[in-house]
Order: structure tokens, then sequence, then C-alpha cells
């Protein structure tokens, strides 16, 4: 009778277990964004950025965001012109958007679409390579998104007359822990 | 009689056998119907969820909506590779592939993102809601110091050439019109000296941000540049009236070719500054 009673708690209890949501959490990162000018080469670095994830049925959905205002590139001036021309007074958040299958983390490289809202703009980002290595119920994620300044609509900011590339790559590099 | 009912028959049971076989052919013509239920990633369903399906190779657009069971349907899809595309408010939209075959009816259901906001990250409504009050700051004073750039720069010319016309001016055999030269173009590049200055000095100041960086030097070298843009003509104006009188530069005065060249060397380093990484 006691056998019978486990059995049909474990067939019943089991796909309420299969079902249940599961989260991860952004526990450190490094975003860097790389502007490229003819005197300069400069890079621009946050560790300010929060992210959740919230798995259900196999889907997860991720969200990234950072202040505009938290990457230094070492020189306030230079971060407050940023912060203007990426319209950051009226638009401070930088977030990323992406939805991945679960077992996406069993594999060493990731391809996602990205959502990215910045500087009062959406734009996604197709197939974008990450790679990661998981360590106990810590996952190591790192990648570069090939973002443009024409993507945003931002105008190249421009020293002594010249102006700096379109192409400010960001570097991602992030860890996320398993709850 | 009978004849007439059994001719009746027949032909009543070809056009029976024909309305049935044209319904498949008919069916074919319209194209394939993709449908099913979109749910959120609690497992509920999503009424009024909008849903568009992209044809890969022609690009064209079907679009529907769910209804209040979640259930959409998106009727006459030709085959071929599709994107389909669920949106809701207050979801993240998902995209998924799907191939439409020549089947009549194909089902794919599909689970909106989870509701994150930037709120479930821990951030606060005033981090993440910005206005057009801070930003017309930051506009303001990136268009100031813009000005501050251009007049600084400009100002270099008059600047470098009255130091170079400083010797002629203030040697042992000089004439009225090298002084005269001398002169204004000192006036020229003080002029465009203080309406630069002016403009950076009223650009607005963002409260919360702290110094740091090669700025940090350019505004320490203004100590140098700024009182020694004033002393130099002052200077320059005595030397210039014992010029005059025919008397060698003496006193004070004598003072105004150092102090010029060190606020220029200041003034120099200065724009290099914040142009060159050291």
């Amino acid at each position: 009778m006691k056998i019978k009673l486990l059995a049909a708690f474990l067939l019943l209890g089991t796909p309420a277990f299969a079902q249940a949501d599961t989260q991860w959490a952004l526990v450190q990162s490094t975003l860097t964004y790389h502007v490229s000018h003819p005197l300069h080469q400069v890079e621009g670095v946050s560790h300010a950025a929060r992210g959740k994830a919230v798995c259900h049925a196999g889907q997860c959905d991720l969200l990234i965001a950072a202040p505009v205002k938290s990457f230094d590139s070492g020189d306030s001036n230079r971060d407050l012109h940023m912060l203007q021309v990426a319209r950051g007074g009226q638009f401070p958040m930088i977030s990323v958007r992406t939805h991945l299958p679960e077992d996406a983390s069993a594999s060493t490289t990731i391809r996602a679409d990205l959502e990215i809202e910045f500087a009062g703009q959406t734009v996604r980002y197709k197939d974008v390579s990450f790679e990661q290595v998981t360590q106990g119920n810590q996952t190591r994620i790192s990648g570069t998104i090939p973002a443009t300044l024409s993507d945003f609509k931002i105008d190249p900011p421009s020293l002594l007359a010249l102006p700096v590339k379109n192409e400010i790559p960001v570097r991602v590099e992030m860890t996320w822990q398993k709850h | 009689m009978k004849a007439k009912a059994a001719k009746f028959a027949v032909e009543a049971g070809v056009l029976l056998l024909a309305s049935m076989l044209s319904v498949p052919l008919r069916a074919q013509a319209g194209g394939a119907t993709l449908s099913g239920t979109i749910t959120n990633s609690s497992g509920a369903v999503v009424p009024g969820a909008r849903i568009s399906a992209k044809n890969d190779a022609t690009g064209q657009v079907s679009e529907t909506q769910t209804d209040s069971a979640g259930l959409y349907n998106l009727p006459s899809l030709a085959p071929g590779e599709y994107e389909v595309g669920v949106s809701a408010e207050g979801f993240s939209t998902n995209v998924a592939k799907v191939t439409i075959t020549s089947e009549a009816k194909q089902t794919m259901n599909l689970t909106l993102g989870g509701v994150l906001s930037l709120g479930d990250l821990g951030f606060s409504p005033s981090e993440t809601q910005g206005n057009a009050r801070d930003q017309a700051r930051l506009d303001k004073r990136s268009h100031m110091l813009k000005i501050h750039q251009r007049l600084g720069l400009i100002a270099t010319a008059p600047l470098i050439a009255s130091v170079i016309t400083g010797p002629l001016a203030g040697g042992r055999s000089t004439s009225t019109s090298d002084r005269y030269l001398h002169l204004a173009l000192g006036s020229a590049a003080g002029d465009l000296y203080f309406m630069s200055a002016y403009y950076a000095l009223r650009a607005p100041k963002i409260p919360g941000t702290e110094t740091r960086g090669p700025i940090r030097l350019h505004k320490a070298l203004a100590w140098i540049h700024g009182p020694g843009m004033i002393l130099t003509p002052i200077l320059g104006a005595i030397a210039f009236d014992q010029k005059s009188k025919g008397e060698r530069v003496h006193g004070i005065a004598s003072a105004h070719g150092a102090v010029a060249i060190v606020t220029t060397a200041a003034y120099g380093a200065a724009i290099l500054s914040v142009s060159i990484k050291f």
C-alpha cells in the first residue's frame, strides 16, 4: 500500500518538478565599449550591470541592464560627452534582452539573438556568438556585441575635427549563478 | 419514368462526386493554416498577443491576434520557411522558425518571454527614468565646450605669431610697424583666448560627477596661462610705451617676453593634454 502511495506521489509529482522555474542571477560583469579615433583608442568599462534569467518549460528569458553613466573611460570629461551623445540624460539605461533554450547551458558556444535598448533606440542583433564555461553552479559567458553608432542613431563625436569610427564593439564578460 | 428517375439519380451522383472531389483542390489552392496557443512563462494563456508570420522567400507577412483563450489562427500560408514572431504588452518578443508544408493544418504553440523588467533587477525608477531637462543640460554643456575648443584652437595662430614677432618688436632696431603688428597679433590672441575661456567657465556643471583623467591637467594649466594672459598684455603695454619714447625696454616690462613664452607653453600643453594620450 505504502509502495503504491509512494509510486503515485512520484508519478504525480514529477511533471511539477519538470515544469518548475529556475532562475539565474548575474553575480559579476564587465562591459567594455571600444571607440576608435585617429588620435585615441578609448575603452569605457562598467562593472555596474545587473541581470536576471528566468527559465520555464525549457526556455529562458534573460535581461541585463546597466546605467549608461557607469561606463568609465578614465576621463570624466570624455565620459560626460559620451553621456550627452548617447542621450543618457533622457535614456539613462542600456539593456539587453535575449531568449535562449535552457539546454544552451550544456554547450561551450551560445548563439543568441539580442534585443538592445540604448540611446532611445531598440536594435536587434542576430546570431551573436558567446563562449561559456561552467564551473559548479556558476557559468562564465563572454563575447563581443558588434554595435555601431549608426545603429542607435548616434552622431559620431569628433576631436580636432576628426570623427570617431562608426564601430563601437562591446565586449561582455559575465558570471551567472543558478538559484 | 423509371428511365428519367435513373437518369436523375446518375446526374445527382455525378454532381455529388464532383463536389466531393473539388473540396481538397480548393483547400490546396488556399494554402496551409498555422495555429496554436500563446502562453506566458507561467503557462497562462495570453489573449491579445500579436502574431506575425513572415515568408523568408517572398517577404510576405501575415498577422493576427490571439483570442480570449490565447488561440491564434493564420490561414492561407503558402508552403515555405517562415519567421514567426509573437509579442504582447509587458512581454519581450519571441521569434521562432517554422517550415510550412503542404499539409492543411499545422500547430505551433509559443511561449512569450517572461515579464522581466528593470525593476526586477533592483534598479529604482530614479535610475531608470531620465528626463529632458538633464539631457538639455548635457547638450548645453557639450555645445559650449565645443565652442571653447574651437575658439581655443583658433587662438593658437595669433598667439604663436605674436611670440614670433616679439623679438622684432622689442629688439634694438625695430620699426613702428613691427611693434604695431606684434600688438595686433597679441590683441587678437587675447580676445580669442578670453572668449574661449568664457565658454569653458560658463558651461553647465553636471552634479555628481568627479573630475578625473587628463582634464585635471588641462584645468590645472589654466592657472598658469590664465594669469599669464592678463599679465602679458599689461607688461607689453609698458614695454610698448618705453619703445615708443625711444627707450630700451627696462624694469618690470623686460619680463614681458618671458611671461609670454611661459604663458604660450602652458597654453600649448593644455591643448595637448586633451588631444593626445600621453
